[in-house]
């Protein structure tokens, strides 16, 4: 089956899963005519050691690479960031707010054991628990029914909206419409835990020889800043179609060395390739790079509090003179695509919308930004204080947006680089004036990305608010009409850019270098790649 | 000897303690904390994990709570890696820096004694320039430079070593490292080395040991090494430290599980603990290995007694 072909089916499979019908099985495919190798092992880079791999603790992308292909959630997400099944063969919603989810009776945990719907009742009641603090549990548990009340200590978790049925049937209750239910559950801090294993070694579960799971994989060893290594789980109910037999998950943190270790050929999967490298290894491998935009966001947050760009004025000219093109082309000339929304490319729930000045030629742009700033009352040579965390990548982006404002507004920035926690701190304290910034989507939903410019939410460091649009977004939240629910969604989107609260400036790709012969690597708009899905070609 | 030991031992119980003190209010005073990550956390899950943590309570209570589980052998709980204690990450990460750093200060005291008496005794010549040529080369191109340049040779071009990585302490993965960590080392003691044995054999015990006619190899081996090595016992202690503890370039650029790489990581992270336990690891061993170098000084100068 041709990638098209999958890709395809998997489109039908989440249109049906969508409609509220069920779904259906959907194992990793190898296209007809490709030979398999023999030795099934796939050595990848996922950038820093886990925290941990207890799915509820579990908060960066390495942890989450890892833990995904441990423990499988009522769905997942296939190569090309579809919603499959998962342990849930099917799944409908049979009120606004009341998602019934059936299991599979073959789901088995890897001590052989039956998967049932109390394992899930036990592990989303342990995630969103106090004690347990998980980082996700107010970012996921707030769509689950008294989610928000129960992180906060005000209710017990046994009153959390999920119930067992029976053996094979949960029930969801939300407190408003989450039509991205199926897509928010391939998360696995809603996986189902091993409440025995749990109880029985405590804090040392996750540990090999301990860690009972119900993925396609097994643990089988973890070595502290040096790998993790899974092996197929024989006890996986789709395990026919798992191709990897073994996956080794390295840590490597320098972009450098893991380029170095991809040549010398102790790695297949590069995750990251150094600042300023791409065309250099595009040209050098052009069968191995690999480059797709997923769903994340590049800006600048502008702190809307602050005495000069409270003014929108202020804050529309600072946007419109920055050149996303040649910023994409030339200055991080790794793919990215100019972005002019908080919603990016490819985000379920809500359009992309845009400027109109992003079409006019650059000059009349500088005219327009120029009036703007003397109608505010800015002169030429005031100042701006941009802050940013040390990395080149940042800084070469950071240099640039300077020399926009100098050379075309004659505004001059005094570039802070921070310490990353600094800055998130400051960032997330308003203690800045501009401050570098980005966002990576949690599921497909344009929620996820409404988070950074609504009003009085954690994720919104521009501290800008449009009660009207806010009130669009409630309507929106409440509607049950998919189709009402999108224009309201995008409608406040285009009500709130209007307000300039950041500066868009590029939708994130992933441009790194997988080896030919790893098979299975779809365009992911989630960037997340399961090792079900993937398999060594003969080379 | 043995009281002079134990004196020196107790010595570093206050050392510790204002070591430990220090360290604790620094990285509580460094803006950003272990739980401020790109997803803010709500105020309910921030307010979980501090008391998780204990960060709820005041940072006296905070101190002394540490101090205690301190005195039980207890580095605490791991804030940024949830699934292990400071005590099984330090315990990993320990003998894979002792056995890089440390098989690395062993060639190197080796190499680097032998090219400095080479160089001394060929003072001026060819051999003494080559000689000094190289070690200067280790001293002056930096680990991050040198160390890919290594894996280039050795790991992609001539493809006989692993480019980086792991594997339970076999050779393979420790050559490369080793190499770095030696290059850079000996370009210190051969240096040292050579100055002090050129002072030494310029000294009237070895004019007179030559007057006798004694063979110049047992003139070198017999009499002036010993009194040569003391300058370089100075200096065997610092980099015996720096290459055991500090070796984060040579843990980056070859991937390797020790503790530098955790010092780092703990400290960009806000893993208080961590950071605290590591301090505590590094603190013991600069005392200890002071202390064994002040012991090789009575062994090697019989005027000194403890």
């Amino acid at each position: 089956m041709s990638h098209n072909k999958s890709l395809r089916v998997a489109t039908a499979a989440v249109a049906l899963a969508l409609a509220g019908t069920t779904g259906f099985a959907m194992a990793a495919q190898v296209p007809a005519g490709v030979k398999l190798a023999a030795k099934q092992e796939l050595i990848r880079n996922t950038g820093s050691e886990p925290e941990s791999l207890d799915p509820v603790l579990a908060e960066s992308v390495p942890a989450n690479t890892i833990t995904m292909d441990l423990f499988e959630g009522l769905t997942a997400t296939d190569s090309f960031g579809k919603v499959m099944p998962g342990v849930a063969e099917s799944w409908k919603q049979t009120s606004p707010t009341t998602w019934v989810f059936k299991l599979r009776k073959n789901a088995k945990w890897s001590d052989g054991s039956t998967v049932t719907a109390s394992d899930f009742v036990y592990g989303w009641q342990r995630f969103v628990e106090p004690k347990t603090a998980s980082p996700y549990a107010s970012t996921y548990g707030i769509f689950i029914l008294n989610g928000k009340e129960i992180t906060e200590g005000k209710k017990p978790a046994s009153s959390l909206g999920v119930k067992a049925v029976d053996k094979y049937t949960l029930e969801v209750q939300t407190p408003y419409p989450v039509p991205f239910m199926p897509s928010l559950v391939a998360n696995t801090q809603l996986a189902p835990l091993p409440k025995a294993t749990i109880d029985k070694f405590g804090k040392d579960w996750t540990k090999p020889g301990k860690m009972v799971s119900n993925g396609a994989f097994a643990l089988k060893d973890w070595q502290v800043n040096s790998k993790v290594v899974v092996e197929k789980n024989a006890q996986y109910w789709d395990v026919k179609n798992v191709q990897l037999g073994k996956i080794t998950y390295l840590p490597i943190e320098d972009h450098n060395a893991d380029v170095k270790l991809y040549e010398s050929g102790e790695n297949d999967w590069v995750l990251e390739l150094p600042s300023g490298t791409y065309d250099k290894y595009k040209a050098q491998y052009p069968k191995e790079i690999r480059n797709a935009p997923f769903l994340g966001l590049r800006y600048y947050s502008l702190n809307n509090k602050d005495p000069l760009l409270k003014d929108v004025r202020v804050r529309k000219a600072l946007s419109m003179v920055i050149d996303r093109d040649i910023l994409a082309k030339k200055v991080t000339a790794d793919g990215q695509a100019p972005a002019y929304s908080a919603i990016v490319a490819g985000t379920a729930g809500a359009d992309v919308t845009s400027y109109d000045w992003a079409k006019w030629p650059m000059a009349k742009r500088v005219e327009e930004a120029k009036k703007l700033l003397a109608e505010a009352g800015v002169k030429p040579g005031s100042k701006l204080k941009f802050a940013y965390n040390t990395s080149d990548y940042h800084k070469k982006m950071a240099i640039f947006a300077a020399s926009e404002w100098k050379s075309k507004l004659g505004l001059n920035t005094e570039l802070e680089s921070l310490e990353f926690k600094v800055l998130l701190k400051k960032r997330h304290d308003a203690d800045y004036q501009i401050a570098r910034n980005g966002w990576v989507a949690d599921y497909n939903d344009a929620t996820t990305f409404l988070a950074l410019v609504q009003c009085d939410n954690d994720q919104n460091d521009n501290k800008n608010c449009n009660a009207k649009a806010e009130a669009l977004i409630k309507q929106g939240s409440d509607s049950t009409d998919q189709a009402k629910r999108k224009q309201l969604f995008t409608q406040a989107v285009k009500m709130i850019m209007d307000d300039y609260p950041m500066i868009p400036l590029l939708q994130y790709t992933a441009p790194r270098l997988v080896k030919s012969y790893v098979g299975g690597y779809g365009k992911n708009p989630m960037d997340r790649y399961r090792g079900k899905d993937l398999y060594i070609i003969q080379h | 000897m043995w009281s002079y030991t134990f004196r020196r031992v107790l010595a570093t119980i206050p050392t510790l303690l204002a070591v430990i003190t220090v360290c604790y209010l620094l990285l509580h005073l460094t803006p950003g904390g272990p739980f401020d990550g790109e997803r803010k956390v709500s105020a309910a899950v921030l307010a979980n994990l501090q008391a998780k943590y204990h960060l709820d309570l005041p940072l006296w209570q905070q101190y002394l709570y540490y101090i205690k589980s301190l005195l039980q052998g207890d580095l605490g709980a791991s804030f940024r890696y949830a699934d292990w204690s400071v005590n099984d990450l330090v315990g990993k990460a320990l003998p894979v820096s002792a056995a890089i750093g440390g098989g690395a200060i062993v060639i190197s005291l080796f190499i680097g004694v032998a090219l400095g008496i080479v160089a001394a005794l060929r003072q001026n010549s060819i051999i003494d320039y080559l000689v000094m040529l190289l070690g200067n080369i280790g001293g002056a191109f930096p680990s991050f430079v040198l160390g890919p340049v290594l894996v280039m040779v050795f790991a992609i071009g001539l493809e006989w070593l692993p480019a980086g990585g792991w594997d339970d302490f076999s050779l393979r993965y420790m050559v490369l490292p080793i190499a770095l960590l030696v290059f850079i080392n000996i370009s210190t003691i051969g240096r040292v080395m050579r100055g002090s044995m050129i002072e030494v054999l310029s000294s009237n015990f070895i004019r007179t040991a030559r007057a006798k006619g004694l063979p110049m190899r047992t003139i070198v081996l017999r009499h002036a090494l010993k009194p040569a090595l003391m300058p370089v016992v100075s200096v065997i202690g610092p980099l015996a430290i720096s290459s055991i503890t500090a070796a984060v370039v040579t843990e980056t650029v070859f991937g390797l599980p020790g503790l530098g790489k955790l010092i780092v990581n703990g400290a960009a992270n806000r893993d208080y603990t961590l950071v605290l336990g590591l301090v505590v690891l590094v603190t013991v061993i600069t005392v200890v290995l002071n202390l064994l170098v002040d012991l090789a000084y009575a062994l090697l100068d019989p005027k000194i007694r403890y």
